[in-house]
């Protein structure tokens, strides 16, 4: 039996707000970490790859820029695929207690990462200015534009997952593993000229490692894909979309009796 | 246009609504399980939750459904509610809906009050804006204003369903659907809440009430539901369903205690066969040993028959049964109010006494001692009394509706307490009458 809440938009943004004030409650250095987090692990990979492996004199000048931009890239997916998959079981009260769209609840478990991901380009800038490095405008603009569609792919991804992970608890264990496939087959903590030829075209086949690599040479090489690659890509996106949007619409209905 | 008038009269509408659902017998809860279940047969069985139950309720009505454990009144708030869906059927409710299924709805218990209210109220629609002017009047409801930056997990189980309700109210929505809500508070809240329905339904929203306590369905609602494994067994005035429902409960009961006995019964029959099979299975030498093991438990069960029986003569007297009769001498354990009801005592002497003293007292299932009675404070002379003696009391009875247990009891002239028998001893009053108020039914004339 539908039934219609009136609005929508405050109580996604509610559960949002909501999430984002529990996520670091009870720790001393609470919102700090939001930005220590990725710091500290910028900190270890640059200092193992600049320093030993020496990929900053290797055709890769502004390697550190790179992969701060790519390890903030991948840690937003990352947060918030795993946030949306668990989220109607994390919230299990919402979905067994009382009728709100069950939509509400996966998107609202999303936003959290968008809100750290919001707070580390700050930490972003700050860096480009360390380093000396000015953006052109077109480069700021298409790395939105790639972390807007990543957010899209993570919010499908959730909606895809979540009714599944109800079921299976697995998932979210296989998707950790997954996430590490990911990141080590995206170039972000090497540079894709790196690899040989050959591996760069299949590699960037995976929209992810697409969407990664462009967001960081738009706004760090002023260098951008073709349009009908890009075109390619939204159609992807559109597809897994219009999947996760049939998928949760089936499935959405059985899961309060599985929970 | 009768129709839509009609339509607009009635806030819940259920027609023919089953749900059934599947009890895996090994849940599915990682791919491993569901892997291996693939080339199993599939481990798992269905019941109906409900089955094809169809009601309406009106606008501005206080609805009441009532159940056992395990009879679907829980899965059927929760399809109106919208959490679960109906497998056949349509549930329809005309009006926003704010269900208050078992505590808090939103509640995180790592926030404070302050911020479950707010959680909460968006939870139920209400915007920011109405939250913050209503929080001061949902905070003087729940009576925590104390308490309200602390966080929920301080809050005892009685605070937290304050605060819950206190926002279910505030959501200002048509229909209120309440689950077993009013067990937890204390009876001032309890007041106060039952206060706070009668309010919704001067403004003509309607409020559906699932509990166990058919005191508050007679007195508050106006119509009640009775269902039983999933199906509705009864629906009708609140008054009549709630008789009902009691005196439903009274016979499971006694089919319960029937039961058990059957199946001791049984085992007792089965255990013999046994015995006997495996006497004649075993030969040989074999045999020789089974025959005196045999014969040693036999022998042993004799002691243990004798020392029961030497025990039982040790003691000068037992109770054997307490029965109650109708007027045509039948035994009976539902009696209405005015009836005559016969108690039927039989117990055994096993040492005669002089004028031992009969007795029994009605309590209700609280413990509470409703009517004491014994043959001494009535200087009634029972004679020597040994081995058997049936002693019978009669009683119009003036009880209230509800059930009732018996302890009889004999004893010695000087007061000492010979034997007592607790177990067993039901019977349930039922009252037809339109009133029932308090333990006791008792006709009251009026003049002027």
């Amino acid at each position: 039996m539908a039934k219609t809440h009136e609005n929508y938009k405050e109580l996604v943004w509610r559960l949002a707000r909501t999430d984002f004030k529990l996520r670091y409650h009870g720790s001393v250095l609470g919102y700090v970490w939001v930005i220590l987090k990725p710091l500290l692990m910028f900190t270890i990979l640059n200092f193992v790859f600049s320093s030993i492996f020496n990929f900053r004199n290797s055709g890769t000048p502004d390697y550190p820029l790179e992969l701060l931009t790519g390890l903030l890239l991948f840690q937003f997916f990352s947060e918030a695929t795993m946030m949306g998959m668990t989220s109607l079981v994390s919230k299990a009260q919402l979905v067994t207690k009382i009728y709100v769209p069950r939509w509400t609840i996966v998107l609202g478990s999303t936003m959290n990462a968008l809100f750290i991901f919001g707070m580390n380009l700050i930490v972003l800038a700050v860096f480009f200015g360390i380093y000396h490095k000015v953006p052109t405008l077109t480069g700021i603009f298409t790395f939105l534009v790639y972390s807007i569609i990543l957010y899209i792919l993570a919010v499908a991804f959730s909606f895809l997952a979540a009714p599944f992970y109800v079921r299976f608890r697995d998932l979210s264990n296989v998707w950790e593993i997954l996430l590490s496939v990911l990141m080590y087959a995206s170039p972000i903590i090497y540079p894709l000229t790196m690899m040989p030829d050959r591996i760069q075209h299949l590699m960037l086949l995976s929209p992810f490692a697409f969407i990664i690599n462009f967001a960081k040479q738009g706004l760090i090489n002023n260098a951008y894909t073709t349009v009908w690659h890009f075109i390619w890509l939204l159609i992807g996106i559109i597809v897994a979309v219009a999947l996760a949007y049939l998928v949760f619409q089936k499935y959405e209905k059985k899961v309060a009796e599985l929970i | 246009m009768k129709d839509r008038k009609e339509q607009n009269e009635i806030a819940i509408s259920v027609k023919n609504v089953s749900k059934q659902f599947s009890i895996p017998h090994e849940k599915i809860s990682s791919i491993k399980i569901a892997f291996i279940n693939l080339f199993k047969k599939n481990a798992s069985e269905n019941f109906y939750a409900l089955k094809d139950v169809s009601f309406e309720v009106k606008k501005g009505e206080f609805f009441g459904i009532i159940g056992r454990n395990g009879s679907g009144k829980s899965t059927l708030l929760k399809i109106l509610a919208g959490v679960y869906t109906a497998d056949k059927g349509i549930a329809k409710a005309h009006g926003l809906i704010s269900p208050f299924l078992e505590l808090g709805i939103g509640f995180n218990p790592e926030l404070s009050g302050r911020d479950n209210i707010y959680l909460n109220a968006t939870v139920l629609g209400l915007t920011e804006r109405e939250i913050d002017e209503k929080f001061d009047s949902i905070v003087a409801f729940s009576e925590l204003e104390r308490f309200i930056d602390q966080k929920i997990k301080n809050y005892s189980s009685g605070m937290q369903v304050r605060l819950a309700f206190a926002v279910s109210i505030h959501a200002n929505r048509e229909i209120l659907l309440m689950d077993e809500v009013l067990a937890v508070g204390d009876s001032n809240f309890q007041s106060k809440c039952l206060r706070e329905f009668a309010k919704y339904k001067e403004q003509g929203k309607t409020v559906i009430l699932v509990t166990h306590d058919i005191a508050t369905v007679q007195r508050y609602c106006d119509r009640a539901m009775l269902l039983r494994n999933g199906e509705i067994a009864m629906l009708g005035s609140a008054e009549e369903v709630g008789n009902e429902y009691i005196y439903q409960n009274m016979s499971d009961e006694e089919k319960r205690i029937i039961k058990e006995q059957e199946m001791a019964k049984i085992k007792a029959e089965k255990d013999m066969i046994k015995a006997q099979i495996e006497a004649e299975k075993l030969k040989g030498k074999v045999l020789e040993e089974e025959k005196a093991r045999l014969e040693a438990e036999k022998q042993r069960q004799a002691e243990e028959q004798k020392r029961l029986e030497e025990e039982r003569k040790n003691k000068v007297a037992e109770i054997i049964s307490v029965e109650f009769l109708d007027k045509h001498g039948n035994v009976n354990n539902a009696f209405e109010t005015g009836e005559i009801i016969q108690l039927a005592m039989e117990s055994n002497f096993s040492q005669p006494i002089q004028d031992p003293v009969f007795g029994f007292t009605v309590n209700d299932l609280s413990g509470q001692i409703i009517l004491g009675f014994n043959t001494k404070d009535i200087g009634k002379k029972t004679g020597r009394c040994y081995g058997r003696k049936i002693i019978k009391f009669s009683f119009v009875n003036y009880l209230g509706l509800g059930n009732y247990s018996i302890v009889g009891g004999v004893g010695r002239i000087t007061g000492e307490i010979l034997a007592k028998k607790k177990d067993g001893a039901f019977f349930c009053s039922l009252n037809k009458k339109k009133y029932s108020h308090g333990l006791l039914d008792i006709n009251v004339d009026v003049s002027l």
